[in-house]
């Protein structure tokens, strides 16, 4: 049992926080991509501001300030540095219901980037500084798996984090390999890069080799089984943690559940294949498309559901 | 404990103190507690006899206070000032483009009070709240007291606070003020009095708990050895009384604590009370009355609530019965309380208790209901409606504290002595158009207490204001917030008026050690 206004909270904390992880790393691959060749780094970038939705050649172009823009610039709504305000918000608002070792991780991240001297520190080195971002949101997580108990709450917060990160890959994907665009990403260097977007490059190595093709990358961050940040693995997870929280609702199955268990089918029975003869973006789509209906559906059932049905008779 | 002991035991305990602390403890650091900076005054000081000897529940903190240098000193200062801000023990100041978070300034020397004299204010603290308790009671009720001609009707009745919607309303216990925080002031010849009662939402104990546990680590060697009696309990006993407070026939009653949101300063509080308490934090738009039942809305539909720890307003509770422009509150709520299907805590109403005006017969009131002397005294109160005592009032203006009474916080108040003649030129002027609004004191010397200034330990004057808990029965926490007029000579403490924070040790009486847990 838990306030519906709290479930709220936690969820958009989990969506806040997987969006700052995911576009601080944009940002630092995008920096990453200006110490090699001059317009590898440009398509990294035009890659990492389209996935943000912003693809602005004129922008791309000066990779280093859009970089920064997209950790500190305010006025920009999916910048890191809001994501972590709206994080920190919430996560205030919730105070009672998140440990004092999860708070304090998020609240020490928070008073960091909204420090008077951010910008300094980002200039006087932008990697490191956005690599402790990353490390500190992994420290977050951390501290969240090992203090917080793994209840309804923290299903919300995984529940969050896990549809922000299938919408997240979809697009990034839809952005290299989507249709009718100016052609699909094939440069080997913009390749690594979009792995490293994906925090898959690693994994991707030990999976496939140095062998870096499209097919390839398509497979592992669409139907990878055990890779954390593909689209299938977040759909299984999404489906895991509404049938937790479910487990309480009156009456048949809860339509977030079936739509998730509806989008888990789809990504289990389609392969690679499919996806090489007919595009990819019919099923990144609908996997966008789908994650939005459970968003809804999340909210509806559980935090903005009608009274009178609830009411005691 | 003689004082060269004294640092000697500091040194093997402390595990605070590592090789590079003692490196930076050289005597040419300079040290910051010296004659020349600690100049008592007139008033009572906390740590230093008349004749400028050591009190002897003193002899520790002093000893330590002398062999740490300005710079560990100020180290600790900042650690604890970090693990403040870093807790998100903070009120907000917004500013107008930017919005920043500030700590309450919080001091790491602790104030010590022994035992004792610790059970003289417990003992008197607990007769006040009885006796205060049961004239709530006969107010909403017979109004024996009134009849009986011992506090003025209009007093009580016709005060803004008073709330009619609470006559002959069933409170559990006759417990009206569940929570209660008083504060006290020790005058010129260290007897502690009382200066105001608070019944209504008083705030603060998460700065008594915070402090402590920052004071656990500043000091963990002198905090072993002083024996201090625990405050950690609380949140259990809060809880305990709350529970209390729900009638028999609901088992495992629901509590909840309703804050008026994340944009209250005492919003921490708030959060921090729910989560040691593990009851839900629940805002006005969280709770639903249906049938005079009152509900939370949870992710698997309604839930009854039986208790509310409210923090918020009486005016602010409930828009159908009080303030309609409220948004902070629930409608209906009242309702379903006056229905006995919920019950809040505080009361509502119980601000008439704590009234300026009405504080002013506080001892009289002890003598009717209990037929007792008040173990705490009063200060000496001037009520301006009295024309002879506004006479004599306008006539002191430069030695008098005059307080408006529906005011708190420090707001509306003139301190004769520290005002310029204009400013109690006006003063006089707002009196005389309205004097059952003003009450008067006469200007009291705070006692001080060594606080970190700058590096140095000055004294500063401090107030106290310990927790009172009442639901089934009476229980006093044994510790407080001491509160600090942190500027030089100030008497004001309130937060808002540039007022810090202490943690307080309460000594627990050797021969009955606390057990260990």
């Amino acid at each position: 049992m838990m306030l519906a206004r709290v479930a709220d909270s936690l969820y958009w904390i989990g969506r806040y926080l997987e969006r700052a992880e995911h576009f601080s790393r944009l940002a630092d691959v995008m920096l990453n991509a200006t110490l090699d060749r001059s317009d590898a780094a440009a398509q990294t970038a035009y890659i990492a501001l389209s996935a943000v939705g912003d693809p602005d050649m004129a922008r791309a172009a000066r990779t280093y300030e859009a970089a920064k823009a997209l950790v500190l610039d305010r006025e920009d709504p999916n910048s890191v540095v809001i994501s972590l305000s709206l994080a920190r918000e919430n996560a205030r608002q919730v105070r009672d219901q998140i440990t004092t070792e999860t708070w304090e991780r998020l609240n020490l991240l928070y008073l960091r980037i909204t420090s008077d001297n951010a910008s300094q520190a980002f200039e006087s080195g932008s990697s490191a500084y956005i690599h402790e971002i990353i490390a500190d949101l992994h420290q977050f997580k951390g501290a969240a798996d090992a203090t917080m108990s793994h209840g309804e709450g923290w299903r919300f917060l995984m529940l969050g984090a896990y549809l922000e990160r299938a919408q997240l890959i979809a697009r990034l994907l839809e952005v290299c390999f989507g249709d009718g665009r100016d052609g699909n990403v094939t440069d080997r260097i913009a390749l690594m890069s979009l792995l490293r977007m994906g925090c898959a490059l690693e994994p991707y190595l030990r999976r496939y080799t140095a062998e870096i093709e499209t097919r390839h990358i398509l497979e592992f961050l669409v139907f990878d089984e055990e890779f954390p940040r593909s689209i299938r693995f977040a759909t299984t997870l999404i489906e895991e943690h509404l049938v937790g929280v479910s487990r309480h609702v009156e009456g048949g199955l809860a339509t977030p559940e079936r739509l998730a268990g509806r989008l888990k089918a789809r990504l289990q029975y389609a392969d690679v294949d499919e996806l090489e003869s007919v595009g990819a973006s019919a099923l990144l789509a609908t996997v966008t498309s789908e994650c939005a209906r459970i968003h809804d559906a999340i909210f509806d059932t559980f935090v903005a559901y009608s009274l009178e049905m609830k009411l005691p008779a | 404990m003689k004082r060269e002991e004294a640092v000697q035991a500091e040194k093997e305990t402390d595990p605070d103190v590592t090789a590079t602390s003692l490196v930076t403890d050289d005597i040419s650091a300079g040290l910051p507690l010296t004659e020349a900076a600690y100049l008592p005054g007139q008033a009572f000081d906390e740590m230093y006899g008349p004749g400028g000897e050591v009190r002897d529940h003193y002899n520790a903190v002093h000893a330590r206070l002398t062999t740490l240098s300005a710079e560990a000193l100020a180290d600790r200062q900042k650690t604890l000032e970090r693990s403040f801000l870093l807790q998100g023990i903070t009120f907000t100041v917004y500013g107008a483009e930017t919005t920043t978070e500030r700590i309450i300034p919080t001091d790491l020397v602790p104030r010590i009070i022994p035992s004792t004299e610790w059970d003289h204010i417990e003992a008197g603290l607990i007769q006040r709240l009885r006796a205060l308790n049961m004239f709530l009671d006969d107010i909403y009720g017979e109004q024996q007291i009134l009849m009986d001609g011992i506090v003025p009707r209009d007093l009580v009745l016709g005060a803004p606070s008073y709330r009619r919607e609470m006559q002959h309303l069933y409170v559990p216990h006759k417990a009206y003020a569940n929570v209660c925080g008083s504060d006290l002031i020790r005058d010129q010849d260290g007897a502690f009095a009382v200066l105001e009662d608070n019944l209504r939402v008083p705030s603060g104990v998460s700065y008594m708990l915070a402090n402590r546990d920052a004071a656990k680590r500043t000091f963990p060697g002198t905090f072993r050895a002083a024996n201090v009696r625990p405050v950690e309990r609380y949140p259990d006993l809060l809880l305990a009384t709350l529970k209390s407070m729900a009638p028999d026939w609901r088992p495992d009653p629901q509590v909840v604590v309703l804050t008026p949101g994340v944009y209250n300063s005492a919003y921490y509080e708030h959060a921090y009370l729910a989560r040691l308490m593990g009851a839900p934090l629940v805002e006005g738009r969280d709770l639903v009355v249906h049938e005079n039942m009152v509900y939370m809305r949870t992710t698997t539909g309604l839930r009854r609530v039986d208790v509310i720890y409210r923090r918020v307003d009486d005016d602010f509770i409930d828009p159908l019965t009080f303030r309609r422009d409220s948004g902070l509150g629930v409608a209906g709520l009242f309702n379903a309380y006056r229905a006995g299907n919920v019950v809040m805590c505080n009361a509502p109403g119980t601000g008439v208790a704590d009234d300026k005006a009405v504080y002013a017969y506080v001892p009289e009131i002890i003598k009717y209901y209990l037929g007792e002397d008040a173990i705490l005294p009063n200060i000496e109160t001037f009520l301006c409606r009295e024309p002879a005592q506004l006479s004599h009032v306008l006539g002191n203006l430069d030695k008098l504290v005059v307080k408006a009474v529906g005011a708190s916080g420090g707001y509306g108040m003139l301190v004769g002595p520290h005002a310029s003649r204009k400013e109690r030129e006006a003063f006089a002027e707002a009196l005389k158009a309205d004097p059952a609004n003003y009450i008067a004191q006469p200007t009291i010397q705070l006692s001080t207490a060594p606080c970190l200034i700058d590096g140095r330990i000055e004294p500063r004057h401090v107030d106290l204001r310990p927790f009172i808990l009442s639901g089934e029965k009476i229980v006093v926490t044994p510790g407080a917030l001491t509160r600090v007029a942190l500027r030089r000579g100030s008497l004001v403490v309130n937060s808002s008026q540039g007022g810090g924070s202490k943690d307080t040790w309460i000594l627990a009486d050797d021969a009955a050690r606390e057990p260990q847990p």
